[in-house]
């Protein structure tokens, strides 16, 4: 029997999407067995976001409404041999096309086959997030170090504290670090205590993302990335090990290239 | 000789009207407007109305009071009675009761208590508290509260870290503007009440016990 994880975050556009995909392959990478769900049903992105658009054949409402088996519905993620499949949202309908109680089974009859079932829920705090919520086990909260995304992420956790859930764990996405720095966004320190929850990770802000993003290739299979460190570590920390915090400081020269640039002078 | 109704005591603070509480409310009615309109008296009073053990409804009060005060030179200063409704008591014991919240009270949610509440925690911007009578937070108050929602007048806010966006106490109001920044950047516990000239004050949190020396009167204890 697996986990079912949501990954929400009230504000929309802070990387939820993208942190659900890039921990699902970082999870999928460990050796694990995992399953995305997306429940953005009316603005699906998942699909994208992993390129696997153009092989979707069925999807979340076609499974709820009995039109399909839930496992014709799972896309194959072929980068991961065997370990990583898609269920896709509908684009043609809305969000209230699914009830609670349908989407707890669905996420039930999941977790059977899967290790992790990584929930992404849609934006907002109505039926979508509802939707997303009913199947979980866990919760994790998506955050950037903006003051009206900690907001909303407050709310949210306040909401999520209402379910029969454990308590939610807290990612802090793009974060700039000359901008943390100089003091003009919130620090990692301040917006964990200011919201009360554990910190399971930080993600710094690549450009990659974005481009691997449109790509339809998560970032962590680029082992070079500070962003996919970032995914990586968390993953190792949703497996249980316990890695610390990675350094958000840019890339400074080394001791080493320091030296050669002296001597090449 | 007829028993007297209206007792009519001078002190220094003006004249006491003690009305008989065993009495028919019409008799009353009418040897108080007899004695209201002897006359008689030099300049204005103030004048306390004592009802001892006698219910009266609102509008008798309001009949009552206005009856002393249509002779021009006294003004009714003070009503008291030694009767308490049902209703009035229980709410006064909803309202003397502490609850204890441990936990955040985070944006989008309400916190209600009939009576006093002591957060341990924080409020966060947009959490709101409302409290039938005082409101402590044992951490940073950054959201709404409301003390003394029923319209207690001596109920306060006392806060480890005030940086609250708005604070109500009774019916007052006061938005955290930049001129209450003073306040947010203390250090140590500040309390909110209302003050002598009906508007909310904010000083630290020892003078509490000469600003509201009855605070705790009722709670027992030792």
């Amino acid at each position: 029997m697996g986990e079912a994880i949501v990954i929400t975050s009230g504000k929309g556009g802070v990387g939820k999407t993208t942190t659900t995909a890039n921990l699902g392959t970082a999870l999928a990478l460990q050796g694990k067995k995992v399953c995305l769900v997306d429940t953005d049903i009316g603005l699906r992105n998942l699909d994208v976001i992993l390129g696997l658009e153009n092989r979707i054949i069925y999807d979340l409402v076609d499974v709820v409404e009995g039109r399909c088996k839930i496992h014709q519905a799972l896309v194959k993620d072929k980068r991961v041999d065997e370990k990583l499949f898609l269920l896709p949202a509908a684009q043609t309908t809305d969000k209230n096309a699914v009830t609670p109680e349908q989407m707890k089974s669905l996420i039930d009859e999941l977790k059977r086959d899967y290790d992790y079932v990584l929930i992404d829920c849609p934006a907002g705090i109505e039926q979508g997030y509802r939707n997303a919520v009913a199947g979980a086990d866990h919760a994790i909260v998506v955050t950037t170090p903006e003051i009206s995304a900690v907001r909303d992420a407050d709310r949210i956790i306040g909401l999520l504290e209402q379910e029969e859930i454990t308590a939610p764990k807290l990612i802090i996405n793009r974060i700039r670090h000359h901008m943390m720095k100089s003091g003009e966004t919130l620090d990692v320190n301040e917006i964990t205590t200011h919201l009360s929850i554990d910190l399971l990770g930080i993600i710094v802000d690549s450009e990659g993302v974005i481009s691997s993003s449109n790509r339809g290739e998560p970032v962590v299979m680029d082992p070079a990335n500070k962003a996919s460190l970032g995914y990586r570590n968390i993953a190792r920390r949703i497996l249980g090990e316990s890695v610390p915090l990675m350094a958000i400081e840019e890339d400074s020269k080394g001791m080493f290239s320091k030296l050669k640039s002296l001597f090449s002078r | 000789m007829k028993k007297q109704f209206v007792h009519m005591k001078g002190t220094k603070d003006g004249f006491i009207l003690r009305l008989d509480d065993q009495c028919a409310y019409v008799d009353l009615v009418e040897e108080l407007k007899g004695k209201v309109s002897e006359g008689g008296i030099d300049g204005k009073v103030d004048v306390q109305l004592h009802l001892g053990y006698r219910y009266c409804s609102d509008e008798q009060l309001k009949e009552l009071v206005e009856i002393v005060q249509q002779s021009e030179q006294l003004s009714v200063s003070k009503v008291q009675s030694d009767v308490l409704t049902v209703h009035e008591s229980n709410q006064k014991i909803l309202e003397s009761q502490q609850d204890t919240y441990v936990g955040v009270v985070r944006s989008g949610q309400i916190l209600r208590a009939p009576g006093d509440i002591i957060i341990v925690g924080n409020v966060n911007p947009n959490g709101r508290v409302e409290a039938g009578g005082n409101v402590y937070v044992l951490g940073k108050l950054k959201g709404i509260v409301h003390a003394g929602v029923q319209g207690n007048e001596e109920a306060i806010i006392a806060a480890s870290r005030f940086e609250a966006t708005h604070i109500m106490i009774a019916d007052q109001v006061e938005v955290m503007s930049d001129e209450q920044v003073k306040i947010m950047n203390r250090t140590e516990m500040v309390c909110a009440f209302i003050g002598n000239d009906g508007r909310i004050m904010y000083d630290q949190i020892h003078t509490l016990k000469n600003i509201r020396p009855f605070l705790i009167a009722s709670k027992g204890g030792s």
